[in-house]
């Protein structure tokens, strides 16, 4: 017999479980719902009455059975508590959240815990599952890891060409070669310069230089396969690393590159201007002490095209089988 | 019966279960601050999703204008509760809530929560009471704090719906204090409100 | 001889409820006002004895209405029937002349207590 005092106590703390700002409820061994609090009864709409008694997965036909099985099983048969997070499994009801107006994601990010209730015989016949409402911490984290990426990309990017900058770009070289060393595979390396670039920004300007930039940029991006990575490399200098490509299979690319862009007339000024490339080609070796001398190998295949005309694309004297 | 419109009746009778929840909700501030609150006629009103944006745009596009929403969620309604602030009225209401304060971010950040959880409290309790419905209320949190306010209407322009909004202005006599609260119903709450209307017009 | 009355306020939901709170055997004669200003334009006009007033309202609201009536020295009752239930509007009410506020949803047994106290409402005993 319980006396007034007890009773009284009881009485607040049934409240505070009624009113608590979590959900609280209670399963049955046949996954019938025994207890259904106020949280759960203001998110789901269901009134206790209505669900006690009825088996869970019939009510919220959304629930993952199979997963939640998964979790809970093991509680009624180890008598063990359980904890799943919305990082694992997003959520267990399908509820609206806080923010049905103002915030950004549909529906409410849970967290869950399973406990064990042992009966009078000590044996785990019901528990109790305890859902936490964590949109706002799993908003703040996602919005967080977008930042970082985005953070990211733009510390990678060349903001006038949209190629990646030099920094990240000798990053790739450095990886390419090592990979090249490696796995003993094959790949190629292109360096482009635009031809009397200094007289163009001397002539009309740097807002035309920069344009002629944005626009060979382009053209190197249409040209270069999915698998490639070009890169800005200097003031008027770019770059393309061809991973899984012998020399000869780069040279198509680069003729295509170099005559797409002589037959592009570019607007320089008003008037339809032509501008042309040099190139210069160096397939890996496994002789290379490290990345750099790939690159000066390139380079110096460059610089062989300027002094024979320009608009040219050589391949470095060396490998040129 | 379109949604899109809401009938003079319908109007008529959230506009006055509106005015009796303002006023229960006046006279606890009242009483609280020990002030006379000003209270207008509240408006009653569908919001197409442009309208919503432009209401929070123009929080946006005032630097010296603050929000803080709260949502509800209970008996087939959910909604949130928005008070907008002017902050320049902060030190008003600080000196009113004998508020003290070292940080004065801080400061300004604990104003809001306190007031906006009275005001917003104690409508949402009345309208309750007026509707004979329960709800849970969520955490209140600054509008554009965690999220830009322009990226927040760039993803959402295309899911709202149109909105069910009561808007009521609260002004405290003799001071520049002066808010807005904005209560904004969720599409799906619509048809439940119009019968709980139903109930009380027959 | 039945008592002439004026509803005034701006909802015509909350007017409804007036008229259904009021005892089912007066005899009266009902008018509804939409603002205040149509309300001091009636009292003279209708001859109204009894005025059920709100506060909010648009164009001329409650207290405007009060003071309107003190200051031309109108001999009309007026309850104020009111949402707005801070403390000092019930006293600036009475201060103005109300005879009683009433708050709302409106209470049936509070205007019959009221009406029969200030004697618009005669009950006989049994």
């Amino acid at each position: 017999m319980i006396n007034s005092e007890e009773f009284t106590a009881m009485h607040w703390l049934m409240d505070i479980v009624q009113n608590v700002d979590a959900g609280l409820l209670v399963l049955n061994r046949e996954y019938e719902i025994e207890a259904w609090n106020g949280f759960m009864e203001n998110h789901s709409g269901l009134m206790a009455e209505q669900v006690r008694g009825k088996n869970i997965f019939n009510v919220f036909p959304e629930i993952d059975k199979k997963w939640f099985l998964q979790k809970a099983e093991p509680v009624f048969i180890l008598n063990n508590r359980a904890f799943t997070t919305w990082e694992q499994h997003t959520k267990l009801f399908h509820f609206k959240n806080y923010h049905p107006i103002t915030g950004i994601v549909d529906y409410m990010y849970q967290n869950i815990t399973i406990s064990p209730i042992k009966s009078v015989r000590g044996v785990t016949d019901k528990i109790s599952i305890i859902v936490y409402d964590v949109t706002t911490v799993a908003v703040n984290k996602l919005l967080l890891a977008e930042a970082n990426q985005k953070l990211e990309r733009l510390a990678q990017r060349d903001s006038l060409s949209g190629l990646n900058n030099r920094r990240h770009w000798e990053t790739l070289i450095e990886n390419e070669f090592l990979r090249c060393k490696r796995s003993k595979i094959n790949a190629s390396l292109l360096i482009i310069d635009i031809d009397d670039f200094k007289q163009i920004n001397d002539n009309f300007g740097h807002s035309c230089g920069d344009s002629v930039i944005r626009d060979v940029s382009n053209q190197i991006r249409s040209c270069q396969r999915e698998t490639d990575y070009s890169g800005r490399y200097g003031g008027e200098e770019f770059a393309i690393i061809l991973p899984d490509t012998s020399v000869q299979q780069a040279l198509n690319l680069a003729e295509r590159l170099r005559k797409q862009i002589e037959e592009q007339s570019f607007m320089i000024n008003g008037e339809q201007q032509s501008v042309t490339i040099s190139l210069g080609l160096a397939e890996f070796n496994p002789e290379f002490k490290d990345h750099i001398e790939w690159i000066n190998a390139a380079d110096s295949a460059m610089y062989e095209s300027k002094k024979q005309g320009k608009n040219k694309v050589t391949i470095n004297k060396q490998q040129n089988s | 019966m379109s949604t899109s419109e809401l009938s003079e009746d319908y109007r008529d009778c959230f506009q006055e279960i509106t005015n009796v929840a303002m006023g229960q909700a006046a006279d606890k501030l009242a009483r609280f601050l020990d002030v006379f609150i000003l209270l207008p006629v509240p408006n009653v009103n569908m919001l197409q999703p442009s309208e919503l944006a432009m209401a929070l745009s123009a929080v946006n596009h005032d630097e010296s204008v603050s929000a803080v929403c709260q949502g509800f969620i209970g008996s087939g309604i959910a909604g949130e509760a928005m008070l907008i602030f002017n902050d320049s009225t902060f030190q008003e209401i600080a000196d009113l809530m004998n508020a003290d304060s070292d940080d004065s971010n801080q400061l300004e950040l604990e104003i809001l929560m306190d007031t906006a959880n009275i005001l917003i409290g104690t409508f949402l309790t009345g309208l309750a009471e007026q509707l004979e419905v329960r709800y849970s209320l969520g955490q209140p949190s600054v509008l554009g704090r965690h999220v830009n306010i322009e990226d927040l209407i760039k993803i959402n322009e295309k899911r709202w719906k149109q909105t069910l909004a009561i808007e009521i202005n609260y002004k405290i006599e003799g001071s520049n204090i002066n808010c807005d609260l904005l209560i904004l119903f969720t599409d799906d709450s619509l048809n439940i409100l119009k019968q709980k209307a139903d109930y009380l017009l027959e | 001889m039945s008592i002439s009355i004026l509803i005034c306020d701006d909802s015509s939901f909350a007017r409804k409820q007036v008229l259904k709170a009021l005892p089912s055997d007066w005899q009266t004669n009902v008018f509804q006002a939409t603002n205040g200003s149509e309300a001091v334009q009636m009292i003279p006009e209708k001859n109204i004895e009894l005025l059920f007033l709100d506060l909010t309202m648009p164009i001329m609201d409650g207290y405007e209405v009060l003071d309107h009536l003190k200051k031309t020295d109108t001999n009309c009752f007026v309850i104020v029937i009111s949402g707005d239930i801070q403390p000092d509007a019930v006293e600036r009410v009475k201060k103005l002349g109300a005879i009683g506020f009433i708050k709302k949803p409106v209470n049936k047994e509070e205007i019959e207590t009221l009406l029969v106290e200030f004697g618009l409402l005669v009950r006989q005993p049994l």
